[in-house]
């Protein structure tokens, strides 16, 4: 890595802070993740009767859990996890939401209203219990979580697309687009769309935090990441017998939820700065 | 003695009254906190302990069992003859009462007897088709005549399922009121039931030993998190908590204000294992499986050293256990070897886990890794409850844990269920044994005891040999309760004594 790289976004944290913090709680638990393997002192699988459910110490700074497994190399390699689940449970919803509601917006008319009525049918149910209801069908499991995601969250992108597309499609380098002859397709995704965009970057952040927050809730609830892979939302289901005994079970795997929901709020913040979006 | 008993009981019964009505209400309510609300108080519509254990303090039987859960006593029949040839019971009934005040009548008894083997709505009925005819030649006298002699009848007098209903009230009320608001001929009656939260519980004046219970009431609160439970109890928001969960017990026993009570129960966790599956059916790789659980580091670690390696399919304590059986120690090279000398080395298994039951993922957890130290390879499938159940029933499953509680004190209901070859398949397993069917057949109907426990053992010992389930460990009840509670006991089938608890 080149040190002029690292200039940028030295620059954009100096002038905008939110952005900055944010950028470094993340940044920290992605570069975590990415070196779990060297950074955690143990497996994270690995379990010990002996050593079983002792609380913080030099050799266990996190305390170890009730099979004697090490809680700070499980907090690591479950941001693993935890950050593939607010990356891809983010990322199918946002290119789903972005290119339906794109088209909605802006052809209208029966494409509109079909798209609008499928959208209202999503909103009538509560989100975590349509979710719940999906995953129930599809079976317990990371692939299942994914797809409900994908199935549920789209919605809240396609409505700030189409909200933007509708203001934007009557102005004048539309017009002047259409009049030069292009098709809808290079209208829609090389002219609309870079316009109308940043409101839903600004938004997939402080979406990821609820994408994480339901990761770990869905997982919280068995129907989500299996045993024994480590993922903070069932350590802290695991942890919950041991509250009153063994409080550094659930303590420190749900500081990590807060720490990077933070990151992500922060970051989503910062970039609506940046990008002048006001939510 | 019953004379003595009686006269005992009545003086009881009016001292009771003489000073009941000076006493302060509130301090002779016992409260106690446990995971789920009652579903039911209609006796054959339910095989749930929660309901179960309710019944016990609002209905009486015929036969009880003992507090040390290994005796037959008196209940409503105050004695009883059999016919040499085993087949005809003739029951003499005592004095009692209903909570209307109508008397507890013979006919009452023959009704709930055949109401049990004969409604559409009965849970049990398979267990009572061996009654023949149930009648009452007068109001004090009842007859029970059974297709074949039966070893168990008597004790499944006993179970909670046939409890004593009155038949007049019954058939005025209908049987959905009925199971609302029920006539009791039990120690206490049902107050108040506020479905989902909780059941509340008064003393019956009628009952025929009401001289023997202190309490003025009881409720029953559903507090489905146990931490919150255990938090009330030690805040003294109720009096006594059941199912404490084995992580808190050694911290609960140092509280100076709370009694931790672990009574025997006869709960056995077991792995299931389907026979019909693949490689299954090769007793070696069954046994291989066996050799490749340490159970005791499951003790150690998900009981906290509080249950018993289990070794055999009858708990220990229980009637006709073997405690010899065989115990296959922990060994995942000899686990290996079986599995190569059987062609299944690199084993997978689906292994069915109940979600959101945290003993059960705590087994699951530690059952992967110790059989991927012999080479198998475990995928954990997390479902509900309730889609397990259905699973282990149609046989889309290769191992899976899962418990059993005796409801009855005789060995041939659950050994039916586990090794009978009747309907379940073996609660599921698909375990096949010719001999082993005909063996609990016959033990079934032996009238000499000696030669029955005999049998028993010979039963015990072929179904170890063939694995028709992996024996886990045994666990006791858990309760914990204030230092004033006196007497909060459960017996080995899971009774609660209501009717000797004394709140000072």
């Amino acid at each position: 890595m080149r040190a002029g790289s690292l200039r940028l976004p030295l620059r954009l944290g100096r002038r905008y802070p939110a952005f900055g913090l944010g950028l470094g709680v993340v940044g920290l638990w992605l570069l975590l993740a990415l070196f779990a393997p060297l950074v955690a002192p143990f497996d994270p699988i690995l379990q010990d009767g002996t050593i079983a459910l002792q609380p913080p110490s030099p050799a266990h700074p996190f305390g170890t859990d009730n099979f004697g497994r090490d809680v700070l190399s499980r907090v690591i390699w479950g941001a693993r996890i935890d950050l593939q689940i607010a990356f891809l449970g983010v990322i199918f919803p946002f290119l789903i939401g972005t290119v339906l509601g794109t088209v909605s917006g802006y052809f209208g008319g029966l494409v509109d209203t079909v798209f609008m009525r499928i959208l209202d049918v999503v909103l009538a149910f509560p989100f975590l219990v349509l979710m719940l209801a999906i995953i129930a069908i599809l079976g317990p499991g990371l692939a299942s979580f994914y797809i409900a995601m994908a199935m549920v969250g789209w919605v809240s992108y396609a409505r700030l697309i189409r909200a933007q597309v509708l203001v934007l499609r009557g102005a004048d380098f539309i017009v002047a687009a259409k009049s030069l002859g292009f098709g809808p397709l290079r209208i829609m995704f090389r002219h609309l769309l870079p316009n109308a965009i940043a409101g839903s970057i600004v938004f997939s952040m402080s979406d990821a935090v609820l994408v994480l927050l339901n990761g770990a809730a869905v997982s919280y609830l068995g129907l989500g990441v299996q045993p024994p892979v480590a993922e903070w939302g069932v350590m802290v289901a695991e942890g919950q017998g041991f509250i009153t005994t063994a409080w550094w079970m659930t303590t420190f795997p749900g500081l990590a939820i807060v720490t990077l929901a933070l990151g992500f709020s922060l970051l989503a913040d910062g970039l609506g700065d940046m990008l002048g979006v006001r939510e | 003695m019953k004379r003595n008993r009686l006269s005992l009981a009545a003086a009881g019964f009016l001292a009771a009254l003489a000073f009941g009505s000076g006493m302060a209400e509130a301090s002779g309510v016992l409260t106690i906190g446990r995971r789920e609300d009652s579903t039911t108080f209609d006796p054959i519509k339910t095989a749930q302990n929660i309901d179960f254990w309710v019944f016990s303090n609002v209905y009486d039987v015929l036969v009880r069992v003992d507090k040390t859960g290994t005796k037959l006593e008196p209940g409503l029949a105050e004695s009883w003859t059999i016919s040499p040839d085993g087949l005809v019971y003739t029951f003499k009934m005592r004095d009692a009462k209903f909570s209307d005040g109508s008397p507890i009548t013979a006919g009452d008894a023959a009704f709930s007897l055949l109401r049990i083997r004969d409604d559409e709505g009965s849970l049990w009925a398979d267990s009572y088709k061996v009654v023949k005819t149930a009648v009452a030649t007068d109001p004090k006298t009842l007859v029970v005549t059974l297709v074949t002699p039966s070893a168990p009848f008597l004790s499944t007098l006993a179970m909670p399922g046939v409890s004593i209903l009155s038949e007049a009230a019954m058939k005025k009320m209908g049987a959905e009121a009925y199971a609302e608001n029920p006539v009791a001929s039990g120690a206490f009656t049902v107050k108040e039931w506020l479905r989902g939260d909780k059941v509340v519980l008064a003393k019956n004046p009628n009952f025929w030993e009401a001289g023997r219970v202190s309490l003025d009431g009881v409720e029953w609160i559903a507090i489905p998190d146990d931490n919150t439970r255990m938090l009330k109890v030690q805040a003294g928001e109720i009096d006594s908590a059941i199912f404490v969960p084995f992580s808190r017990i050694a911290e609960l026993q140092q509280d100076k204000n709370l009694k931790v009570q672990l009574d025997p129960s006869t709960r056995e966790d077991h792995l299931l294992i389907n026979h019909e599956h693949g490689k299954l059916a090769d007793v070696r790789v069954r046994e291989a499986i066996d050799y490749a659980i340490d159970k005791k580091a499951i003790v150690d670690a998900v009981t906290f050293g509080i249950g018993q390696v289990a070794n055999s399919f009858i708990p220990a304590g229980a009637l006709y256990h073997f405690g010899d059986n065989l115990q296959r120690p922990y060994d995942p090279e000899k686990a290996k070897a079986l599995l190569a000398e059987a062609g299944a080395t690199g084993l997978t298994l689906n292994y069915v886990v109940n979600a959101g039951d945290a003993v059960d993922e705590q087994i699951a957890v530690l059952l992967q890794q110790q059989l991927a130290k012999a080479g198998i390879t475990a995928n954990l499938q997390k479902v509900d409850p309730s889609q397990s159940w259905d699973m282990l029933v149609s046989g889309d499953y290769d191992i899976s844990v899962m418990y059993w509680t005796n409801d009855i004190l005789d060995p041939d209901q659950k050994t039916t269920f586990v090794v009978g070859h009747d309907t379940n398949m073996n609660y599921m397993t698909r375990y096949n044994n010719p001999k082993v069917k005909d063996l609990v057949a016959a033990a079934r109907i032996e009238q000499d005891p000696a030669k029955r426990e005999a049998m028993y053992i010979e039963i015990q010992k072929l179904s170890k040999a063939d694995v028709h389930w992996i024996d886990l460990y045994y666990s006791p009840y858990r309760n914990v309760s204030r230092a004033n509670i006196d007497n909060f006991y459960q017996n080995p089938l899971g009774r609660f004594f209501l009717e000797d608890v004394v709140k000072n």
